[in-house]
């Protein structure tokens, strides 16, 4: 029992990843001039309208005539009152600030091209903050990314490669529209633009290099530069930079709701698996993965604490043995490893 | 603490890593049982038992004298602790760049995050898209008294526009200075009375050098038991315990620290404080100038591309990756973070000389004392001659909470052998001129005098064991500065991990700017002091 307990002690040392996590609150921008058509505590479903966008957001001066009782106030809506004969009449936005010594005229957020943004995930709006962000606490479960890149998204989850595999550019035709694509270890910011262009709703990949991670940003601002509003697309990065594999355990996750509708949160970066209880399994908590160094991405059984143990340079590390595979058991600075729960 | 356990745990709680230090009374004194670091998401129970059981295996009877020989006996210690959290953000805005440049400079080194805007020429829209943010927790809002001519126009907007802000967001800290700080004044009734968030009336930045607004901005971030204050705290007292000039260069994963403390007898030492986010390991802001600057300071031969994915992964795992490649990585990114620490705080220049200088932060924990030492004199460039030392267990900020004085300093000068890792000395005259030799240097140690010839541009390395001292004495050709302009100098140095290092090098540090060059001058000065390291 005692030895039992002193192991379980140890174990504490490495640190633990959380494999699911419940009622993930993600957010949503809402920028002075957005529109939010939720209230705070109420419900959505995956699919409902969450705020109007503008697209080409610009700054007009109105003439606001207001009652000391009804005094206008930055950030509230604002509409010319009926039979107005102006120029703008047909001007309609969010107030943002008085315009210095020049009576009741004010600053007035407003533009032409409005677009209706759908709620990814189902659940409850926890917060509305105007020109700011709206919350919602999804349902489900929910796991964690290292990073992503774009705009939330919702699509049926589909793996189009292995863990340890790399997806083309060409290996990307219309048929995946409307998908998320788990595509393994890598991918280019060639490939990941021409999915967005054949209809896929997101990526979900264990790494991807910086280089690509611009160039994709370069090319997400020229797409929402354009005229006509493009579909939301994600990229969800689960490991980092460094090309390494999906993780067994997150991939056996993977691979159990494929599939099934997933939403993709760019803030927090994670995937949501809505509503089924995916009840997750018992992690064995010896099993665990090289997470950094010369043996990124290998996993294995820990076997017990190495103790300070000299690595390359000459440097002094709490290290543990661990065992991969068929090989010998060797030291790995703790550091470098994270475990499952 | 002085009638109760015999023991405490010292326990500074980083963004990255956790450090976990057992203290105990050994023959009526306090005494570092010994030190240990994680991760940041470990427990610090799990550490804490790490080090019990290290020390009941190498000391049983210290152990169990300390009632710390079963398993688990360390959980109940005393805990002195402090949380070192990631920076605020604050927006700094003004109507012209002339304006802004001393806010931001001041709010960026009181622990803030600072996003500078200015009006003149921006979009509104963007100004106000910035002040809405739900990451910014405060705007500082300044004019100057009287504005200037280029401003003027734009105060009225400026003033309109922070106090619109306020009233989307009442939880928004807002910040008035130099004329808009006027109190009952135009500005000041634009904003709602008895929101959630104060509006503050500042002293200008051009006010004593800028402290006072520092000072006041630092105040705003809350936090009380936040470690580098703690640090400021701790570093007053050391400086009175050893009787000497300290300063602690701190570098972490979301800030860092620079403190001055003097020390005269029968005086309270009242640290100087700086905390600049932006001399983090990895700052928010990393951008390409930040990359080139790590990379300027890198011996491996890497790509700009993979040094890149490199430090994505470090600020993704700060505890990982720390051997090997992974170590000279990081403390290539120190140093960055050292140059952007000392370019942030050009008024520490101003004080007097340091009589130790001492490393702090959980980035040098991996890297061998002589490297960190190497590390600090590429990157403090001042003349004189001071010790350096290193914060080893990160001690420092925790007993920095001993909130009585008397206990703190009583508890410090128990520890004062424990606290520091010496590193050695450098010696690091100024104005030398190029030639052959500069002169000599007789060392005069236990084992009978040594010369060594000075050439200028170089790095001597004396060795000059822990717990030793020499008298050195530099005779040179021409006069240089030392603190004072002369050409002989007899001085005494304590000895470390690194030994004596005469610097004779540039002041500032000039590096060649081929990369193949500056890459194999790097690491022939490094090589002397970290020969591990394959470069």
């Amino acid at each position: 029992m005692t030895r039992q307990r002193a192991a379980a002690d140890w174990l504490l040392e490495i640190p633990v990843r959380r494999l699911l996590e419940g009622g993930l609150e993600g957010r949503f921008p809402l920028p002075p001039g957005d529109r939010p058509l939720v209230d705070p505590g109420s419900a959505v479903l995956a699919g409902d309208p969450l705020l109007e966008h503008l697209r080409d957001r610009r700054i007009v001066e109105v003439d606001v005539v207001s009652t000391e009782a009804d005094r206008p106030v930055p950030g509230s809506r604002w509409t010319p009152p009926p039979g107005r004969r102006r120029r703008d009449r047909d001007v309609e936005g969010e107030l943002l600030a008085p315009v210095p010594g020049r009576g009741n005229r004010w600053r007035l957020i407003t533009g032409d091209h409005r677009v209706t943004l759908p709620s990814p995930v189902a659940g409850v709006v926890t917060e509305v903050r105007p020109g700011a962000e709206i919350r919602v606490r999804s349902e489900g479960w929910s796991l964690r990314a290292a990073f992503a890149a774009g705009t939330a998204a919702r699509g049926t989850l589909e793996l189009a490669t292995d863990p340890f595999g790399e997806l083309r550019p060409g290996g990307i035709d219309v048929g995946r529209a409307g998908s998320i694509l788990v595509v393994g270890s890598r991918i280019d910011a060639e490939a990941l633009t021409r999915a967005r262009a054949m209809g896929v709703r997101g990526i979900v990949v264990a790494s991807l290099p910086g280089k690509e991670l611009r160039d994709f940003r370069a090319s997400e601002r020229r797409q929402l530069a354009a005229l006509h509003p493009a579909p939301p697309f994600g990229v969800l990065v689960l490991e980092g930079a460094l090309r390494r594999p999906i993780p067994g355990p997150v991939a056996a996750l993977l691979e159990r709701f494929a599939g099934q509708e997933v939403a993709l949160l760019v803030d927090p970066p994670a995937l949501v698996f809505g509503g089924a209880d995916p009840a997750p399994a018992e992690a064995d908590p010896t099993w665990v993965r090289i997470r950094s160094g010369p043996n990124a991405g290998a996993e294995g059984r820990v076997l017990g604490p190495a103790g300070l143990w000299r690595f390359g340079a000459g440097v002094h590390i709490e290290a543990a043995f661990v065992e991969i595979g068929d090989e010998d058991r060797m030291a790995v600075p703790l550091g470098d490893l994270e475990r499952y729960a | 603490m002085r009638n109760e356990q015999p023991v405490f745990a010292a326990v500074d709680r980083g963004t990255a890593t956790t450090a976990v230090s057992l203290v105990g009374k050994v023959a009526g004194r306090w005494r570092l049982l010994g030190s240990t670091s994680g991760p940041a998401g470990v427990p610090e129970e799990a550490l804490l038992e790490r080090l019990r059981g290290r020390l009941a295996t190498v000391d049983p009877g210290t152990a169990a004298s300390l009632a710390l020989g079963a398993a688990g006996s360390a959980a109940g210690a005393r805990r002195l602790s402090c949380v070192t959290g990631a920076a605020p953000e604050m927006v700094v805005v003004a109507a012209t760049e002339r304006v802004l440049k001393p806010l931001a400079a001041a709010a960026s080194t009181a622990g803030w995050r600072v996003r500078p805007l200015v009006l003149d020429g921006a979009e509104i829209l963007a100004v106000a898209t910035a002040l809405a943010d739900p990451r910014v927790a405060a705007v500082l809002a300044g004019a100057s008294d009287p504005p200037g001519a280029d401003e003027r126009p734009l105060i009225g907007d400026l003033g309109q526009l922070v106090a619109a802000a306020t009233e989307r967001r009442p939880d928004l800290v807002a910040v008035l200075s130099g004329v808009l700080a006027e109190p009952g004044g135009r500005t000041e009734a634009l904003f709602q009375p008895g929101r959630p968030g104060p509006t503050v009336l500042a002293p200008s930045p051009a006010t004593g050098g800028g402290e006072p607004l520092r000072a006041l901005l630092d105040g705003l971030r809350g936090g009380e038991p936040d470690g580098r204050r703690a640090l400021a705290i701790a570093t007053a007292t050391l400086a009175d315990v050893l009787q000497r000039r300290v300063e602690i260069l701190e570098i972490g994963m979301t800030g860092a620290a620079r403190i001055a403390a003097g020390w005269a007898p029968g005086e309270t030492a009242v640290p100087r404080v700086a905390l600049v986010p932006e001399a983090a390991l990895l700052p928010r802001s990393f951008s390409d100038a930040h990359l080139e600057a790590v990379m300027s300071w890198l011996i491996v031969p890497l790509d700009r591309l993979r040094v890149r994915d490199r430090l994505r992964e470090l600020a993704l795992a700060p505890w990982g990756d720390a051997a090997g490649d992974g170590a000279l990585l990081r403390l290539a990114a120190a140093r960055a973070a050292l140059a952007r620490l000392l370019a942030a705080t050009p008024a520490f220049d101003e004080l007097p000389p340091a009589d130790l200088v001492v490393a702090a932060g959980g980035v040098w924990a991996v890297a061998p004392g002589p490297a960190v030492a190497l590390a600090l004199a590429d990157t403090y460039r001042r003349a004189g001659v001071r010790g350096l030392g290193l914060d080893h267990a990160r001690l420092l900020a925790p007993l920095g909470t001993i909130a009585d004085a008397a206990e703190r300093h009583a508890v410090m000068t128990e520890l004062r052998d424990d606290l520091l890792t010496p590193l050695g000395s450098v010696a690091m005259p100024a104005g030398l001129r190029a030639g052959r030799s500069a002169g000599r240097l007789v060392i005069r140690g236990a084992g009978g005098p040594a010369v060594l010839d000075l050439a200028p541009g170089g790095l001597e390395l004396v060795d000059l064991p822990p717990g030793e001292r020499s008298i050195v004495e530099f005779d040179l050709r021409d006069p240089v500065r030392f603190g004072l302009r002369t050409r002989h100098v007899a001085l005494e140095v304590a000895g470390g991990l690194g030994g004596l290092l005469v610097d004779l090098r540039d002041i500032p540090l000039e590096l060649p700017r081929r990369l193949e060059r500056r890459r194999e001058l790097l690491a022939s000065w490094q090589a002397a002091l970290w020969p591990e390291v394959e470069a």
